[in-house]
C-alpha cells in the first residue's frame, strides 16, 4: 500500500473525513465556549451542511479505497458507490431533522450543560453509520458498527432524567455487546476458513467446493445476530422496545431510522459482495449456492413483521407502540432482501426514504405532544385532535403513511415491496405481508379514534405549536402528501441508487 | 512431545467461546453478563491470531486481534460506566431487577 | 364538449368544495353547509349537462375510442433500465354506459345526503370537509379508468368513512367505524396484489412503439396484449388466474357485502348517521358491483363464465338471508339494512345471468337500490330526529299524525317491494327475466323469486307496525315534514316513479355498453369478437 493509493482513497472517504472533522470542531468549540452551549446546535448544522455537500458530490463516483494491496486494487475496505450514497444521504437528512427535533426537546434542553457531548455523540453515531454503508472489509464492518453502538449506548442513556433512561441504555448494552461478540466470533471464524477478511476475497473463495459448508452457516448465522441486531429483525429485537421507549425521543427518532437504514445497508452490501456469483440481466441475482440466504432472510421477515405488529397491538405507550413499528417495518423491508434481485433493492431504497419521512414526522409529533402533555400514554391523546388540530391532523397523515394506505407516500413504498415480490411469484410471502398491513392498521388507527373518537374525561390541554415546530412538521407533512401523489422522483432516485459495485 | 497446532488453539477458543454464553444466560449481575462478553470476544481473539500464525494468511488476524483488544477495552468503559450509573439510581445492579419498562 | 375536462371537474369538484371549508371558520356553520350544498349542486348539474352530451350509442367498455368524456394525461413516468421496465401510470379517466348511471346516482345521493346533514351540530366545519372528500372518492372509483388510479380512489373513501362513522355516529361507533374499516382493508389489499400481478402480466404498447407494463384496464382487457409467460395472463396454463379472479372478488364482495363478509354492513348502517347511511347504502355499495363489472368482468371472462354458477348461488344467498334476517329485526334501521343486504343480492344474481336484460336489471337495480334505500334511510332518519328511537314496535298510526311523510314512506315501501309502475319493479323484472333464461341458474332464479315475497312480508309488515293501527299517544305531537326534508323526499320520489313508469330513460344509457359487455365475457375475450 503506497502513499499514492492512500490519498486516491482519501478523495473517496471525503464525507467520512468531513464527519470526523465537525465532530473535532464540536468537541473544541465545546471545550473553549463551555460557559454558552447556545451555539453548539449551529456549528453542528454547520457540520451536516458541510458534510452533506460532499455527499451530493460524491453521487456517481464509485471506487474502491484502502485496498491491502496495492496490485489488487479492486479489493478495497471501503467501497464507494451510488448505493452507498444513498444511504448517506438518508442518514444525513434525518440527522439534519433530529438536529431540528434536538432544539424543540424538553429533554435536552434539560441537559443543556452537556449540550457538547450530545452533538459529539451524534457525530459518532453518524460515522458509525457512513462506514458501515460503504464497508467491504469485515474488521471495517466491525469497527463502524462498534462505532455506531458506543456512540448510541451513551446516548441513549443521555438525559438520565428518569429511571427508564439508565435501563434503556444498560439494556442496549447488554444485548448490543452479546450480539456484536457473536458477531466478531462469526467473523474469526469465517477468517479462519478463508483466510481474508475482504468481502470480496470471500466472495472468490467461498465459490471453491472445499470450504466447510457447516461450520461457514454457523458463522454466517452469528454474524446475521450482529446485523440482525441493528435492524432488530425477530429474533434479534429484544431490546428495541425497551430502549426506544426509555431513550430521549430525538434519539430514538435517530436510532429507528438512521441506524436501521445503516444497518440494512450493511446487510445488503454483506450479502451482494459477499456471496451473490452475478447480477443477471433482468435484476436478479445468482446467489453462490452455499447457503441459502432465501430461506433465511424470508423466515426472518415473516417472524420479524409478524411479532411487530401483533405486539404493536397492545402497547400504550407511543414510542413503544412506534418502537414495535418499526420493527415491523423492518419485516417489510427483508421482504424487499429477501427477493434478492435489483428490484428488490430499489424497492427498499423507495421504502426507506419514505419510512425516514414519515416515522420522523410521528416520532416529532409525539415529542411535541409528550413535551407538553408530559406523557406519551394513548390515553392521554383522548379528544387531542380537537384541541390542538394542527398536530391531530399531522399526526393522522404519518400515521395512515405508515399503514400504507393511499394517497400517502407510505402506500408507494408498501407498492414496490410487494411489486418486487410479485415480480419474483413470491405470492404466499406476498400475502402474509398484506395481511400483516391489514393487522398494523389497527394500532394505527386506535391512535387516531383516541385523539378524535373517545370523549375525553377531563378537558385536553390545547398544544399550541410554535412557528418553527409548525414548519418543522409542515417539512415532513407535505413530501409525505406529495410524494404519494407524484412518486417518480424518488422512484427515479433509487433506481440510479441500486448500483452495488460486486460481482 | 506434543506439538501444539491450530486445533488447540481453536479448542481454547471455542472453549471461551462456550464459557461467555453460559456465563451470558446464567449470570443475572450485570458485571457478570459484561465478563461473559469479554470472554467471547477474547476467544474470537484467540481464533484470529491462530489462523493467521498457522493460515498463511499474513497478519491481517494479528492486527484485527489488536483492533478488537482496543476496542472491547472502550467497550468495558462505556458498559462499566453504564452499569456505574444503573447502580446510582437502583442501588443494584442486577439485570432481572431492573424493569421498569413493561412488556 | 370536446377538450374541457368535464371528469376531473365533476371529481375533483368537492375536494375544491373541501379547501374552501378548510379556510372558513368553525363558527360560520351556515356558510360551511351552504358552501357544501353549492358544490354538490354543481356537481348534480355537470352530471346532468354530462348526461344531456352523452351519446346513447358509443359502447365503451373495453374500446377506448367509444368511451365518452375521456381525459388520459401521463402521470408517472421513469424511463426503465435493463431490469425495471418503464414505470408509467396515466390518470385515463372516460365513461361508457356502466359508469354514467353511477356518476348520475351519485351526484344525487351526494347532493340528497348534504341536505340531511343540515341537523349535524357537532364539529361541522370536519364533518363537511371529510363529506366532501368522501364525495372525490366515490366519484373517482366511477370515473377511472387505470387500475391503480380506482384503486386510489377506492382507498381515499375509507379514512373519511371511518371518521363519518366513528365521530358522528351512534353509541356504538368506534366499533362500527373499525369493523368497517378493516373489511374493507382485508378486500382491497388482495385487490393490490391483484393489481400489481395484472400490472406484471399486461403490455400496453406506446406511441413510439415501446411496449411497457400498464395499469390502464382497458388494456388489460386485451389478450393480445399479454404476455405468454406472464403470471396472469390467459396463456398461462397454471390456476394463478383463478386464484386472483377470487381474491379480486371477496375485495368487491366485501364491499357489495355479500354474504358471508356482510357482518360489517349492519354495523356501520346502525351506529353511522342519516347522511351516512344514504350514502353508505345509495353509493358505497354499489362500488363492489360496479368494480365486478368494470374489471373482474372484461379482465377475467373466461373464469367469470366457469363461475356464474357460484356467483348466482351467492346472489340467491343475499336474497333470501338477507329477507329472512331483515323479518327478524326490531330496529327500524337494521331491518333497512339487511333488506340492502337483500336488495344486492338482485345485482349479484341478474349480473350472473351474463345476458343484456341480467345485467342490465343488475346495473338498473344498482341505481334503483341508490335511490330507493337513500329514501329508506332518510325514512327512518326522520322519525329518529324527532322520537330519538328507532324501534319497531314502539311507534303506530303515524300516518295519522304525519300524512305527507307517510305518503312518502308509500312511494319508498312499494319501490322496495317492487310494485309495477316503481322503478324497483322494472330492475327486479329484468333481473329475473334475466337469470330465468339461462338453464344453468334457472333454479336458483325460482328460488331466489321468493325474496320479493317475503321482502313484500317484511316490507308491508313494517308499514303496518309503524304507520298504521292507532297512533301511540307519546307520538302525538310528532310534526309533519318540513321544507328542507320536502326537497330531500320529491326529487327521490320522482325519480322513482319516473323511472317505473318510463325506463326506458335510464335503460337507454346502459345498453349499449351492456351489450358489449356480455358479447365480450360471453365470447371469451373482446380481440376474438372483434
Amino acid at each position: 500500500m503506497d502513499v499514492s493509493n492512500i490519498i486516491e482513497s482519501l478523495k473517496l472517504i471525503k464525507p467520512e473525513i468531513a464527519v470526523s472533522a465537525s465532530l473535532i470542531l464540536v468537541l473544541i468549540f465545546d471545550l473553549i465556549f463551555h460557559k454558552d452551549k447556545k451555539l453548539i446546535p449551529y456549528v453542528a448544522l454547520l457540520g451536516l451542511f458541510a458534510t452533506g455537500y460532499f455527499v451530493i458530490h460524491q453521487f456517481g463516483t464509485t471506487g474502491f479505497g484502502f485496498a491491502t494491496k496495492s496490485t489488487f486494487k479492486a479489493f478495497g475496505m471501503v467501497t464507494v458507490d451510488s448505493f452507498g450514497t444513498f444511504f448517506k444521504l438518508l442518514i444525513l437528512i434525518s440527522a439534519v431533522l433530529v438536529l431540528f427535533f434536538s432544539s424543540f426537546s424538553d429533554e435536552i434542553k434539560k441537559t443543556t450543560d452537556r449540550l457538547g457531548e450530545y452533538y459529539v455523540l451524534i457525530f459518532g453515531m453518524i460515522l458509525g453509520m457512513f462506514l458501515m454503508v460503504s464497508a467491504t472489509d469485515f474488521l471495517l464492518i466491525y469497527l463502524s458498527m462498534e462505532l455506531l453502538s458506543l456512540s448510541s449506548y451513551v446516548l441513549a442513556g443521555f438525559t438520565k432524567l428518569r429511571d427508564r433512561n439508565s435501563e434503556a441504555s444498560l439494556k442496549y448494552v447488554i444485548y448490543g455487546s452479546v450480539s456484536s461478540g457473536l458477531m466478531l466470533f462469526g467473523i474469526s471464524i469465517i477468517y479462519g476458513l478463508t483466510g481474508s477478511t475482504n468481502l470480496y476475497v470471500i466472495n472468490s473463495l467461498i465459490q471453491s467446493p472445499q470450504i466447510n459448508v457447516l461450520a461457514l452457516s454457523f458463522a454466517l448465522i452469528l454474524v446475521m445476530a450482529g446485523m440482525g441486531f441493528k435492524i432488530s429483525a425477530a429474533p434479534f429485537h429484544f431490546w428495541t422496545p425497551d430502549v426506544y421507549e426509555g431513550s430521549p425521543i430525538t434519539i430514538t427518532a435517530f436510532l429507528s431510522v438512521a441506524s436501521k437504514a445503516a444497518g440494512f445497508g450493511l446487510l445488503i452490501r454483506f450479502i451482494k459482495t459477499g456471496f451473490a456469483a452475478m447480477t443477471l440481466n433482468n435484476g436478479y441475482w445468482m446467489l453462490n449456492p452455499i447457503f441459502d440466504w432465501k430461506l433465511i432472510i424470508v423466515i426472518l421477515a415473516i417472524l420479524t413483521m409478524t411479532l411487530g405488529n401483533f405486539s404493536a397491538l397492545w402497547q400504550n405507550n407511543l414510542k413503544r407502540m412506534l418502537a414495535y413499528s418499526s420493527i415491523a417495518h423492518a419485516g417489510y423491508l427483508l421482504l424487499g432482501l429477501a427477493v434478492f434481485s435489483n428490484q428488490g433493492i430499489a424497492a427498499i431504497l423507495i421504502y426507506f426514504f419514505v419510512y425516514m419521512l414519515m416515522n420522523l414526522g410521528a416520532f416529532l409529533i409525539v415529542m411535541l405532544i409528550a413535551d407538553k402533555l408530559g406523557s406519551e400514554d394513548v390515553d392521554d391523546y383522548d379528544g387531542l385532535g380537537y384541541t390542538s388540530p394542527f398536530l391531530g391532523i399531522s399526526l393522522a397523515v404519518f400515521l395512515v403513511s405508515l399503514t400504507g394506505l393511499p394517497p400517502t407516500a407510505g402506500f408507494i413504498g408498501k407498492l414496490y415491496i410487494f411489486s418486487a415480490l410479485i415480480d419474483a411469484k413470491m405470492f404466499v410471502v406476498a400475502v402474509i405481508g398484506v395481511l400483516n398491513s391489514v393487522v398494523s392498521l389497527y394500532y394505527y388507527i386506535r391512535v387516531l379514534k383516541h385523539m378524535y373518537l373517545v370523549k375525553p374525561k377531563i378537558q385536553p390541554v390545547e398544544i399550541i405549536p410554535g412557528l418553527s415546530q409548525k414548519f418543522l412538521v409542515l417539512l415532513l407533512v407535505v413530501p409525505v402528501l406529495f410524494f404519494g401523489i407524484y412518486f417518480s422522483p424518488i422512484v427515479e432516485l433509487a433506481k440510479n441508487c441500486v448500483v452495488l459495485l460486486g460481482f | 512431545m506434543l506439538q501444539v497446532g491450530l486445533t488447540h488453539f481453536l479448542v481454547i477458543g471455542a472453549i471461551l467461546f462456550s464459557l461467555g454464553i453460559y456465563g451470558i444466560i446464567t449470570r443475572k449481575n450485570a458485571v457478570m453478563v459484561l465478563m461473559g462478553v469479554e470472554l467471547i470476544l477474547n476467544a474470537a481473539n484467540i481464533n484470529f491470531v491462530a489462523f493467521s500464525r498457522y493460515g498463511n494468511f499474513g497478519l491481517n488476524g494479528q492486527i484485527a486481534a489488536l483492533f478488537v483488544i482496543v476496542l472491547a477495552a472502550a467497550e468495558a468503559a462505556i458498559a462499566l460506566a453504564i452499569v456505574l450509573n444503573i447502580y446510582k439510581t437502583y442501588s443494584n445492579v442486577n439485570v432481572d431487577e431492573i424493569s421498569n419498562l413493561k412488556e | 364538449m370536446a377538450g374541457f375536462p368535464i371528469l376531473s371537474l365533476v371529481t375533483f369538484l368537492p375536494v375544491l368544495g373541501m379547501i374552501i371549508i378548510m379556510f372558513l371558520k368553525k363558527e360560520q356553520a351556515l356558510t360551511i353547509k351552504y358552501t357544501t350544498l353549492l358544490i354538490t349542486g354543481i356537481q348534480l348539474v355537470v352530471a346532468v349537462v354530462m348526461l344531456l352530451n352523452f351519446n346513447y350509442n358509443a359502447q365503451g367498455v373495453f374500446q377506448q375510442s367509444s368511451f365518452q368524456f375521456i381525459e388520459k394525461f401521463r402521470w408517472i413516468q421513469v424511463p426503465g433500465v435493463s431490469w425495471l421496465g418503464t414505470v408509467k401510470i396515466d390518470y385515463f379517466l372516460g365513461v361508457d354506459g356502466i359508469s354514467m348511471p353511477m356518476i348520475l346516482l351519485t351526484a344525487i345521493v351526494s347532493f340528497i345526503a348534504t341536505l340531511s346533514s343540515w341537523n349535524i351540530e357537532k364539529s361541522i366545519k370536519g364533518y363537511f370537509a371529510l363529506f366532501l372528500l368522501l364525495d372525490t372518492g366515490m366519484m373517482g372509483v366511477f370515473v377511472s379508468l387505470d387500475f391503480f388510479l380506482f384503486y386510489i380512489f377506492w382507498e381515499l373513501m375509507l379514512l373519511p368513512m371511518y371518521f363519518l362513522i366513528g365521530i358522528w355516529g351512534g353509541p356504538r361507533k368506534e366499533y362500527a367505524a373499525i369493523k368497517f374499516f378493516i373489511y374493507t382493508l382485508f378486500g382491497s389489499v388482495f385487490m393490490l396484489l391483484v393489481m400489481i400481478g395484472l400490472y406484471f402480466s399486461a403490455f400496453e404498447t406506446l406511441a413510439d412503439g415501446t411496449k411497457v407494463h400498464t395499469f390502464n384496464l382497458l388494456a388489460m382487457m386485451d389478450p393480445s396484449n399479454f404476455s405468454a409467460n406472464g403470471i396472469l395472463s390467459p396463456f398461462n396454463p397454471s390456476n394463478l388466474r383463478f386464484i386472483a379472479y377470487i381474491a379480486l372478488f371477496v375485495g368487491f364482495a366485501i364491499k357489495i357485502p355479500m354474504f358471508p363478509f356482510h357482518t360489517w354492513l349492519p354495523d356501520a348502517h346502525v351506529e353511522a348517521p342519516t347522511p351516512i347511511s344514504v350514502i353508505l347504502a345509495g353509493v358505497l355499495l354499489k362500488m363492489g358491483t360496479y368494480g365486478i363489472l368494470r374489471i373482474s368482468y372484461p379482465i377475467f371472462p373466461d373464469i367469470t363464465k366457469q363461475l356464474m354458477w357460484w356467483i348466482a348461488l351467492f346472489g340467491m344467498i343475499n336474497i333470501l338471508y338477507g329477507a329472512f334476517v331483515a323479518l327478524a329485526q326490531k330496529d327500524f334501521k337494521k331491518l333497512i339494512a339487511y333488506s340492502s343486504v337483500s336488495h344486492m343480492g338482485y345485482v349479484l344474481l341478474g349480473m350472473a345471468s351474463l345476458t343484456t336484460a341480467g345485467i342490465s336489471g343488475a346495473v338498473f337495480q344498482m341505481f334503483n337500490h341508490g335511490t330507493i334505500t337513500a329514501m329508506l334511510f332518510l325514512i327512518v332518519g326522520v322519525i329518529y330526529d324527532r322520537a330519538h328511537t328507532r324501534g319497531l314496535d314502539e311507534f303506530g298510526g303515524l300516518a295519522v299524525q304525519m300524512p305527507i311523510y307517510a305518503g312518502f314512506v308509500t312511494v319508498a315501501f312499494f319501490a322496495a317491494i317492487g310494485l309495477p309502475s316503481m322503478s324497483g319493479f322494472v330492475s327486479e323484472a329484468l333481473v329475473f327475466v334475466g337469470s330465468f333464461s339461462v338453464e344453468g341458474i334457472r333454479v336458483l332464479s325460482i328460488l331466489s323469486s321468493l325474496g320479493i315475497l317475503l321482502g313484500a312480508g317484511y316490507m308491508l309488515w313494517t308499514l303496518q307496525r309503524v304507520y298504521l293501527g292507532k297512533l301511540n299517544e307519546k307520538w302525538a305531537n310528532l310534526k309533519d315534514l318540513d321544507v328542507r326534508e320536502y326537497l330531500m323526499f320529491v326529487p327521490l320520489s320522482i325519480i322513482v316513479i319516473f323511472l317505473g313508469v318510463y325506463p326506458s330513460g335510464m335503460l337507454n344509457i346502459m345498453t349499449t355498453s351492456v351489450n358489449t359487455l356480455v358479447n365480450l365475457v360471453n365470447n371469451g375475450f373482446a380481440k376474438v369478437l372483434f
